[in-house]
């Protein structure tokens, strides 16, 4: 795992001032991978857009850890149905 | 420009109360948030309305502005500069307070208030943010790329221009249509020194060619004479990047379908790999017969029968 790619969670709090307890919140619902490294905490600068989004539901719309899981099951749910539709409107090109 | 009814952006009367606005403005909010509606630009544009109308009308002197005047807001100024002077003259006090409205934070560009806005209450106006003040990722951007078939059968390099920039990129062999991918870090600018945002692109292949592509498979139809068909032969069929030489097995039955291993398109990020053509082959019976080619057809069919 390359270092530079990780971002860790201490500066994460300080940067989006939010408490530690949140990120803790969102890795023990399987909603953030932490990454621990020599004692200390990560999060991959890929998983940030998600992170950022999680943050916003739950700061600015008020929801909470079970509603965060509840939306992030249906976005996966729809980002997946949306490939789909892709890739089935590209076969079909196939029969016209 | 227009006049925008803030209460009904937020379905509300104008009787509504501070306490009703936040429950409209949340309620909203929650419906047509852009994290919760992914490209989704009607319920983008809607989110950016509803902000705009509540830091309208949850901002006390920004609401007593808007009742005051409401349709004649394009004269509003005018009136206050009359009015601060009668109360200079009294001695009073007049203008207009700072901001304490509260919009919802994101990379959504909030900052694209409308003109109303700008006019009314000038572009300094808006309270930002919810208490917090991070370091938000720039906003994402979103484009489309128009190729051809034919362009993406081997990686090219291209100049793109978003947002008055120029951005060359490598188009990748073998994307398909509708793929999106992303350029990181050519997105807006990051809120409070946060990082830039990224590029999206999203591209729409159209097909220039006679081949059907199904991601790195390739199909065609190849017309047969009927007597090659019959009796076998050879051919010359098309591939994407040249022709090919095939042997036909006699009798070979109409619909039948050959593979030509690699012969395909190149698979996506695996330049140099390449997919399968699959020739279909379309037997051709031949027509305006003379009286001689059906009696000699009769007679085929007597020994077959």
């Amino acid at each position: 795992m390359n270092l530079d790619e990780l971002i860790a969670t201490e500066e994460l709090c300080e940067r989006y001032s939010v408490e530690h307890t949140f990120i803790r919140s969102l890795n023990n619902s399987g909603l953030l991978e932490v990454i621990t490294v020599e004692k200390t905490e990560y999060v991959h600068c890929d998983k940030m857009a998600e992170f950022e989004k999680m943050l916003r539901l739950h700061y600015d719309l008020e929801i909470n850890l079970e509603g965060l899981e509840a939306i992030k099951h249906l976005l996966d749910r729809l980002s997946n149905l949306k490939e789909e539709n892709v890739n089935l409107r590209n076969r079909l090109g196939l029969y016209e | 420009m227009e006049f925008i009814d803030y209460y009904k952006t937020l379905e509300l009367d104008k009787s509504a109360t501070k306490a009703d606005i936040k429950k409209a403005y949340r309620k909203l909010a929650r419906k047509y948030h852009p994290d919760l509606n992914p490209d989704d630009e009607s319920a983008k544009k809607r989110f950016q309305q509803l902000n705009e109308a509540n830091e309208v009308l949850s901002d006390p002197d920004k609401r007593k502005k808007y009742d005051e005047y409401g349709k004649d807001w394009q004269h509003a100024d005018q009136f206050e500069q009359q009015k601060q002077q009668r109360s200079h003259e009294r001695g009073g006090f007049g203008g207009f307070g700072g901001g304490q409205g509260q919009s919802y934070s994101g990379n959504f560009d909030n900052d694209n208030f409308s003109d109303f806005f700008e006019q009314m209450f000038g572009g300094g106006a808006r309270a930002r943010g919810t208490g917090r003040s991070p370091q938000y990722k720039g906003q994402d951007f979103n484009a489309e790329l128009q190729l051809n078939l034919s362009d993406v059968y081997t990686s090219h390099k291209q100049t793109l221009t978003v947002n008055g920039k120029n951005i060359r990129l490598t188009i990748p062999a073998g994307v398909e249509n509708e793929q999106t991918i992303k350029i990181s870090g050519h997105g807006g600018p990051g809120a409070q020194g946060g990082p830039k945002g990224d590029l999206y692109i999203t591209f729409k292949i159209a097909n220039n060619t006679q081949f059907k592509r199904e991601k790195e498979n390739l199909y065609n139809t190849v017309e047969l004479d009927f007597y090659t068909a019959l009796l076998g032969g050879e051919i010359t069929a098309d591939t994407f990047d040249g022709k090919v030489k095939l042997t036909i097995k006699p009798e070979t039955q109409n619909g039948t379908k050959v593979k030509l291993k690699g012969k395909g398109f190149t698979k996506y990020k695996k330049e140099g790999e390449m997919g399968d053509l699959y020739i279909t082959y379309n037997v051709k019976v031949p027509t305006n017969l003379t009286s001689k080619e059906k009696e000699l057809y009769t007679e085929l069919q007597k020994l077959r029968s």
